[in-house]
């Protein structure tokens, strides 16, 4: 069952209405965990005793930090929780890839062995549960949040169905505050609700799913067979569509938890506005990169060190970036290679910082639209280290983006319908820029939202292939 | 936000956007509805339409049957003084079951003579076909088939609730005319906008003008020309046949029991003609087509049915006229329209059918 499925829409319905007519506290948020927990199974029916077995220990290696009187003992219940948390992670997610370098390793000092004929499913969401639970006993262990009593509320907070499968990572003191009594549902985050769920739908199976389909997949498979026009519209094709099938995704997580009355963080703020690698990453997947931030770039010491420390911890954070994604060699190429562009960005922004002249040109029009264009050009050649379908075809891709042809439709080789919905799935982007400029200031904005969001389920209905297909981070 | 948006109020007030987008929703839909026929010229329920096509005028003689049926029988060759009037009601995908509701809607003064080109698909117990309930039955059919085919109860009580529920949500039920359209328009304004949709589009507007204006052939654009024997010569593997998977037969016969007592009720002479299909197929499957003679001798001998036999020997067609391993391309279909007429003419006064040409374009000559 994926989110953008009738079976989903089906389930959320019988859930939303059973949520809202239950009183009390205590009924509504059993109901909602039973819920979760049915939606777990469905979804991933072998592994629901990954989510138990982790949600008990990290509730009662909170319980047990908090209640602990001296600093070794807090300091052994917090190893227990992260030991768990990441030892299942690594256990699922990365076993398969650690036997595979290693007899890459072996080949390359004469040592053979069988190759893997086996392979490990990865419990649903288990790189973000894990984090919240991470998160959880961290911020109990620093004195910032006291733990949870209740069990229930507890569970809850990891097994949310709406951001349990991929996000957002949403942290214990932005949730647990949200449980201590039911909310409301109020007249704007039902409106806000609908809105969300009808663009993320839009965002995820008219525009992702058509590129895909129509255009990116074919390009990645074959790219010697096209044009560098035809590719360098399939590579921005593909940067439309990992955005929006991962913020449609957030959308619809977002929009449905306001129907139970709760708020999930943002994850995305235009990314592709981004003026440079280090604005990217304040933008893209908010939730994880201010997780890697908080709870790992700031004790390994953040900036604070020596200029090789830092650079180091900007490295490490990002190759476990890239490997938190998905346990292959192009995810790990992927980390290094933000990890090296955030270290040059660095570099740069303190060598220059400081000059007059350059400061008052970073400031002018003309200096942003560079600065945007070598930005999205470093995302770009990044994203097409993840969807590559080998070495070869990455170089032919590569190549194919510096050949200074000129640039036509190839209306043969690029459907028109490309670009159409690249300029939908960059329409909040533009929209934010105009809005900006001009200043346009709408008084009732319910109405816009009405049209938009009935634009948006017509366009889902007509307009969504047969079948969906699921979502990119679901498999992170 | 104001303090007041988001306070609670009552239900009334609390769902207003919910409300507003649901009344937004039924005014485009109301504006679809209003161009329900541009969308039905762009993706056609080939059911109901070739079903109002043959219902339209009284006809003398009317053959029924599956997608051999709609790709294999030209209508015109067998017009005669006799039966002025011919209509081919074929309906691709379809079994017994639906053959007999449709002749039900399609035949309400039944004609002289009625002709079911049947095949061994067609009384396959481990299929269903979805679009017969959705276009071809009533409610009072549906309860019929819940008490005549049990075992499949749940599943045409499903269909049928499904078909009604997303008919009356007009966006939905035309989405794919509204899809087709759009590549038209699209391709009209850019060309190149969507290449695989303007294609589609185009077949479905072809296919949907010609059921609507003609006498039910309207074979589907690639089996006319296409060769089985030229398809074997790449020496690609033949795919299988998913509708004679897990054959067994036993309930959709019911339906075809039916269709008897209906012709006999209507004084309406029925005649079944077994649809020639080619050795690669009898040879994938030959079990199933063991089972089908066998119904087919039962029915023949339980019932006195008239049963033509139309093997590819006697016909005289080999693989050049089947476009695939069921489907008779344009050259097999004019050869067996022609055969049929000459045998349709026998049960008057016995003769000897005789076109050498056809039958050597087809490939074959009469054994």
């Amino acid at each position: 069952m994926i989110l953008a499925s009738k079976a989903f829409f089906l389930f959320l319905l019988i859930t939303a209405v059973g949520y809202q007519l239950l009183r009390g506290r205590t009924a509504k948020y059993a109901f909602l965990l039973v819920a979760s927990y049915i939606f777990y199974a469905l979804c991933s029916p072998w592994y629901l005793w990954v989510l138990l077995l982790l949600t008990g220990i990290d509730y009662l290696a909170a319980k047990m930090i908090e209640d602990a009187s001296d600093e070794r003992s807090r300091r052994r219940w917090l190893k227990l929780s992260i030991v768990s948390n990441l030892g299942l992670l690594a256990a699922f997610k990365y076993t398969g890839f650690a036997y595979d370098t290693g007899l890459s390793l072996g080949h390359w000092f004469g040592y053979e062995a069988a190759p893997r004929s086996w392979e490990i499913l990865l419990p649903l969401g288990i790189s973000f549960h894990t984090f919240q639970g991470i998160s959880y006993t961290v911020d109990v262990y620093r004195r910032q949040i006291r733990a949870v009593r209740s069990l229930l509320d507890y569970s809850l907070f990891v097994a949310f169905f709406p951001q349990m499968a991929a996000g957002p990572i949403v942290r214990a003191i932005e949730f647990l505050p949200q449980l201590v009594q039911p909310p409301r549902l109020s007249f704007a985050q039902i409106g806000d609700g609908l809105h969300l769920v009808a663009r993320g739908l839009f965002k995820k199976l008219v525009i992702a799913d058509t590129l895909d389909s129509l255009f990116v997949s074919l390009v990645f498979a074959d790219p010697s067979s096209y044009t560098p026009g035809a590719i360098r519209w399939a590579v921005v094709a593909w940067a439309v569509q990992v955005y929006c099938d991962f913020s449609g995704y957030t959308d619809i997580a977002l929009g449905t938890a306001k129907w139970f009355g709760f708020e999930l963080p943002a994850n995305f703020h235009l990314p592709y506005l981004a003026t440079s690698i280090t604005d990217f990453w304040r933008r893209w997947h908010l939730s994880l990169s201010t997780w890697l931030r908080d709870y790992l770039y700031f004790p390994l010491g953040g900036s604070k060190g020596s200029a090789a420390r830092t650079y180091f911890n900007l490295m490490a954070i990002f190759v476990l970036c890239g490997l938190w994604h998905g346990a292959t060699l192009a995810w790990m190429v992927y980390g290094v290679y933000n990890g090296v562009l955030m270290s040059l960005h660095r570099i740069y922004d303190r060598t220059v910082s400081g000059m007059s002249w350059f400061d008052r040109w970073r400031k002018t029009t003309a200096w942003a639209i560079v600065s945007w264009a070598f930005t999205f050009l470093q995302l770009i050649l990044g994203l097409i280290l993840i969807r590559m379908a080998n070495w070869q075809s990455g170089g032919t891709i590569v190549q194919s983006l510096f050949d200074f042809a000129p640039v036509s439709l190839l209306r043969k080789e690029t459907p028109s319908l490309v670009p159409l919905l690249i300029f939908l799935g960059l329409f909040g982007h533009m929209a934010a820029v105009v809005r900006s400029r001009v200043k346009v200031r709408v008084p009732n904005f319910e109405w816009p939202q009405v049209t938009a969001t009935v634009l948006a389920i017509a366009g889902v209905v007509v307009f969504s292939p047969g079948v969906g297909k699921t979502f990119l981070y679901i498999q992170f | 936000m104001p303090l007041s948006e988001t306070t609670p109020r009552t239900w009334r007030q609390r769902l207003r956007t919910p409300i507003r987008v649901l009344i937004g929703l039924f005014i485009l839909d109301v504006g679809v509805w209003a161009f329900a026929d541009v969308w039905q010229r762009h993706s056609p329920d080939d059911y109901a339409m070739r079903v109002a096509g043959c219902n339209h005028h009284p006809q003398e003689l009317v053959i029924v049957g599956g997608s051999p049926v709609s790709e294999g029988i030209v209508p015109d060759e067998l017009c005669c003084g006799e039966f002025p009037r011919v209509f081919a009601l074929g309906l691709p995908g379809g079994t017994t079951t639906e053959f007999y509701h449709a002749i039900l809607r399609a035949c309400p003064m039944p004609p002289k003579l009625l002709i079911y080109g049947i095949t061994a698909s067609d009384i396959n117990d481990s299929r269903n076909e979805p679009h017969g309930p959705a276009s071809l039955m009533t409610l009072g059919d549906v309860c019929e088939w819940a008490t005549t085919r049990p075992e499949s109860r749940e599943w045409v009580i499903r269909q049928y609730l499904l078909a009604k529920a997303s008919r009356s949500w007009s966006l939905f039920r035309y989405r794919h005319g509204i899809r087709m359209w759009a590549a038209l328009q699209a391709d009209a304004m850019a060309p190149g906008a969507a290449p695989e949709a303007v294609r589609e589009a185009r077949e479905l507007r072809n296919y949907a003008d010609a059921i609507q204006s003609g006498n039910g052939y309207a074979p589907a654009a690639g089996f006319v020309t296409r060769r089985h024997d030229v398809n074997k010569q790449t020496g690609a593997e033949l795919p299988p046949f998913a509708f004679l998977n897990k054959y067994k037969t036993g309930s959709h016969l019911k339906y075809l029991h039916k269709l008897i007592d209906w012709s006999n009720a209507n004084d309406t002479q029925l005649i079944l003609l077994d649809m020639p299909v080619t050795s690669d197929l009898e040879a994938q499957y030959p079990e199933a087509f063991a089972e089908y003679r066998e119904r087919l001798s039962e029915i023949e001998r339980q019932r006195g049915v008239t049963i033509i036999r139309a093997h590819r020997d006697i016909v005289g067609i080999t693989d050049a006229g089947f476009a695939d391993t069921i489907h008779l391309n344009g050259v097999g279909a004019k050869v067996l329209s022609q055969w049929l007429r000459y045998r349709l003419d026998e049960f008057k006064e016995p003769s000897e059918p005789n076109d050498d040409r056809l039958r050597a374009q087809a490939g074959g000559t009469r054994p």
